[in-house]
């Protein structure tokens, strides 16, 4: 019975580590989405709304979202994440901007593509994008480990 | 025995399972994803290197000016393509006339169609099919004023197993009434192949 007992351990072991592997290799990450939303204080100064959110553990442990700002040049919206490592090797990840009007709809949705970006070991970084036009007052920044 | 046999049988059949989910499909993928395949130009650096161009020359502080008061004609020169490579680089103008186009900053004339034009005015003007009062006329398209130009080049390394490209995409706005660069910026990009010690 003792033994029995083994092999049945042994092998809902086996069977857990195949399903996990088998998930791994299959699954994508969500990874963070950073928002930012230009608005107006009591003075009229010029603000962003922000808002940090955090999907995947394993990012929150690599990486920290020290700031957001964003400024017009002209009349079309420009942005700067902050990004610091805080890991001690090289981090490859993956971001991308999506845009939104005053209205809150996507500017041509669908449209932006993934970039790459490395950071080298407790590394801070900025990334900067330009919105695709004027209507652009809200954007959002995705960001997720590369694809496997 | 027996129950070892099923517990065996249960093992092989999950990972059956398992795997056969990862098994050869067809499926969508994302336009927009950076995963690099191979250490050739992929549509992610074509990607790249458009969105960069556009940032760079729609938030240069002479260009925020000029653009402030006016859209400037521009027209876009074929890519000085001195790759290695195949590379459709047309495409990648038409990524950037198109982000500069919808960004509302710029208007473009395009050489490429000249010719159906030229064939469509000739046959509002001669067929007698077209009301002579707004058949288009000769002569009348406005001239670029800038140019835009481009260059793409390639650098290549090889070390043992591993292989470095290095890619520079230059592109430049040429004022064509004086003859002075507007605007230029260039965007590099680096592709590392190790090449494994199994398979291809």
């Amino acid at each position: 019975m003792k033994k029995n007992n083994g092999i049945v351990i042994s092998g809902i072991a086996a069977i857990s580590a195949v399903v996990i592997l088998g998930l791994a290799g299959c699954s994508t990450t969500a990874g963070i989405e950073a928002t930012g939303k230009a608005a107006w204080d009591e003075q009229g100064a010029r603000i962003l709304e922000k808002n940090v959110v955090f999907n995947s553990i394993g990012l929150k442990w690599d990486l920290q979202i020290l700031d957001l700002r964003s400024v017009l040049v002209g009349n079309i919206m420009k942005v700067q994440a902050t990004l610091r490592s805080k890991d001690k090797d090289t981090l490859s990840f993956q971001y991308r901007f999506e845009w939104y009007d005053a209205g809150g709809l996507e500017i041509n949705s669908g449209a932006g593509s993934w970039k790459p970006v490395m950071l080298n070991g407790s590394e801070t970084k900025n990334i900067q994008a330009v919105a695709p036009d004027q209507r652009a007052k809200e954007f959002k920044l995705e960001i997720r480990e590369p694809d496997k | 025995m027996i129950k070892e046999m099923k517990l065996l049988f249960a093992v092989v059949a999950v990972g059956a399972l398992t795997l056969s989910g990862c098994a050869s499909t067809i499926q969508y993928g994302d336009a927009g994803s950076a995963k690099p395949i191979s250490k050739d130009f992929g549509s992610s650096d074509l990607q790249q290197i458009a969105e960069a161009m556009v940032d760079s020359m729609i938030t240069f502080p002479p260009m925020v000016e000029l653009t402030s008061t006016q859209r400037p004609v521009v027209s876009v020169d074929k890519v000085k393509n001195k790759t290695m490579q195949h590379i459709d680089t047309e495409s990648i103008t038409d990524s950037v006339r198109s982000r500069l186009l919808r960004s509302g900053k710029f208007r473009f004339v395009d050489r490429t169609t000249d010719a159906q034009t030229v064939e469509e005015l000739k046959s509002q003007q001669e067929s007698g099919l077209v009301d002579k009062k707004n058949a288009v006329q000769f002569g009348q398209q406005l001239g670029a004023e800038f140019l835009l130009t481009a260059n793409f080049s390639e650098i290549r390394q090889q070390a043992g197993n591993t292989t470095d490209v290095y890619y520079k995409f230059t592109m430049s706005l040429k004022n064509l009434k004086t003859g002075i660069l507007e605007w230029s910026d260039e965007k590099e990009i680096r592709k590392v192949f190790t090449r494994g010690t199994f398979g291809g």
